[in-house]
């Protein structure tokens, strides 16, 4: 007995780890939800083209003797993140710009246009091999309790804690942060207090683009490297959904219990229905659907309230 | 102060504009009067940059404006407070007004400038930590015109500020404009409350389906007897229909 609940203690702390990064994921798509009401397909590939991005540089690092180890595995993130900052600059300019004032459907189409792009591109620099980036930590454990956890997910909770607790000193204490709010919910008053609209969604898609590369770079090692792992980033929709569209804490919240319920029901159900292959994906809509039907908005969502 | 000349704008292939010209000297409250849809809104929307106009030019203070963003016509001393208010409803009053003074640079100035709006405003100052969705629509208007005045505009454009106000508030708000308009703001203000408008006002235009049709002092225009009719109540059901027609 006492065996099974540590069984199922360890599954929760390993879906807490996958949850922080459908989390950041969700985040990325909030974020440009709330600023441009564009839903963004391609969240998924900007994670993967992230962790990409990261795993070149680590790789053209490793023949660099002191860059082998986990120095080099730095120096490859801060490079990720800064060709993060260019890539959203450049999404910012190729599809919010030229279709801002478009239908957001046309702008969802670009997206998903880009997603498939994304993932092509990356095919044909990469090659066909999956690949498994080993982690900085190897394959170490700490034992906390009775709970065996791995450092690279302690990594990942930890990074995810701290970029959550950023981005909520950002949007509430700082004026560029505010600014970014003010801009969602009201672009044209927006502009009439001077606050450079323009600037701002362009500052949304590189937010989004770097916080996708992070959890890409996070992700990698505990999966695999592939171009198709952006699928894996769609969960990160249902997990948005869960928490309350729109909603940034939702978003988070709603990461964090997907990663748990996935992990959980995988680690569990499999072992009952070892024929159904993806029964993990199935527990999760499940979850999703009856959530849904009590709380229409999600989680942390709120009724629209409009006031005249 | 600020001149238009000719100013035509549309809404996709929607003239709203036919060729605005209209003049607000510095120091002067002007005031724009019109039916609904006459593009009372589109003139004030193509002065602050919202909308750009096609053809025409709009000059402030010598610099001409009508080609620039919004962001940038504010930063020149144009402050517009929108038709329904648009404040933002999930930041605080507090933080409403720092995003009206987006564009102070220093700490310190933007601490005196809030501090000068809750002097005057000090219904704002009770309601600092508020969400500004959840004042009252007098409150709204208030903080709206406390946003714009952040920046310390040269001039302040007003877009109908009564509108949905009780009679009460109304007469606040007037008070208010009229203050600020003694304490040297200049003022181009758009209003349905024509009489009481027309009274505080130095200057009064009228506009028709997006041309000016008439303009005078409050005096003047209450000679005028369409003006009277129209706007103040004082003509005939038949003759009205008439003049709405053409
Ligand atoms: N966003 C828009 N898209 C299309 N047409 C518009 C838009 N905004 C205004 N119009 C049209 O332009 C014309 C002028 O509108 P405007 O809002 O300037 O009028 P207004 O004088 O401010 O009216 P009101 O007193 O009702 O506020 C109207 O015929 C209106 O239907
Ligand atoms: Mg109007």
């Amino acid at each position: 007995m006492t065996d099974m609940l540590g069984g199922l203690a360890q599954e929760v702390v390993s879906g807490i780890a996958l949850g922080c990064i459908y989390a950041l994921i969700a985040l990325g798509f909030t974020l440009i939800y709330k600023a441009t009401e564009v839903v963004n397909f391609a969240q998924g590939e900007l994670m993967m083209v992230g962790a990409y991005v990261n795993f070149f540089i680590v790789t053209a690092l490793l023949d660099i003797p002191m860059l082998d180890g986990a120095l080099g595995f730095l120096l490859a993130f801060a490079g990720a993140v800064a060709f993060a900052f260019l890539f959203g600059t450049f999404l910012d300019l190729i599809i919010n710009r030229p279709l801002k004032d478009e239908p957001v459907f046309s702008v969802i189409m670009a997206t998903i246009s880009m997603a498939i792009i994304l993932r092509a591109v990356m095919a044909l620099i990469a090659g066909p091999m999956t690949r498994l980036p080993l982690s900085p930590f190897g394959s170490g454990v700490i034992k906390v309790g009775g709970l065996f956890i791995s450092v690279h997910d302690l990594f990942i909770i930890s990074s995810a804690i701290v970029l959550v607790c950023g981005f909520y000193y950002f949007f509430n204490r700082t004026k560029w942060g505010i600014a970014m709010k003010a801009t969602s919910e009201d672009p044209m008053a927006a502009s009439l207090v001077g606050i450079p609209v323009k600037k701002v969604y362009r500052n949304v898609w590189i937010f989004s683009m770097v916080v996708a590369t992070i959890g890409g770079v996070l992700l990698a090692p505990r999966t695999l490297l592939d171009t198709n792992m952006g699928f894996l980033g769609l969960k990160a929709f249902p997990a948005a959904v869960l928490g309350g569209f729109g909603s940034v804490p939702g978003a988070i919240v709603g990461g964090v219990i997907m990663g748990v319920i996935e992990t959980v029901s995988m680690g569990t159900l499999s072992f009952y229905f070892p024929w159904v292959k993806e029964i993990n994906d199935i527990v999760v809509w499940i979850v999703l659907i009856a959530v849904l039907m009590i709380r229409p908005a999600g989680i942390l969502g709120r009724e629209e309230i409009e006031r005249v | 102060m600020l001149k238009l000349i000719g100013v035509e704008a549309f809404y996709g292939k929607i003239k709203a504009l036919h060729g605005v010209s209209l003049e607000v000297p510095d120091g002067k409250l002007v005031c724009i009067l019109g039916a609904n849809g006459a593009g009372k809104t589109t003139i004030l929307k193509s002065i602050s940059g919202v909308v750009e106009p096609e053809m025409g030019t709009i000059h402030f203070d010598g610099v001409r404006i009508d080609r620039l963003d919004p962001e940038k016509i504010v930063s020149l001393g144009i402050s517009h407070v929108p038709e329904n208010r648009h404040v933002f409803p999930e930041l605080t009053v507090h933080e409403n007004l720092v995003m009206g003074g987006f564009l102070v640079r220093e700490k310190s100035l933007l601490k005196v400038r809030l501090e000068e709006v809750f002097d005057r405003f000090a219904i704002m100052r009770e309601r600092k930590d508020q969400l500004a969705g959840t004042l009252s629509g007098g409150e709204q208007q208030m903080l709206a015109i406390s946003r714009a005045l952040m920046l310390k505009p040269k001039l302040l454009l007003l877009d109908e500020p009564s509108l949905g106000l009780a009679p009460l508030l109304v007469q606040e708000i007037f008070a208010t404009i009229k203050n600020l308009h003694q304490s040297g703001v200049t003022i181009l203000l758009v209003e349905q409350n024509v009489n009481q408008a027309l009274r505080i006002a130095d200057y009064g235009y009228v506009l028709t389906s997006g041309k000016i049709f008439l303009s005078g002092t409050y005096e003047e225009l209450r000679r005028e007897e369409k003006v009277r009719e129209m706007y103040l109540g004082e003509g005939k059901y038949v003759r009205r229909a008439r003049l709405w027609g053409s």
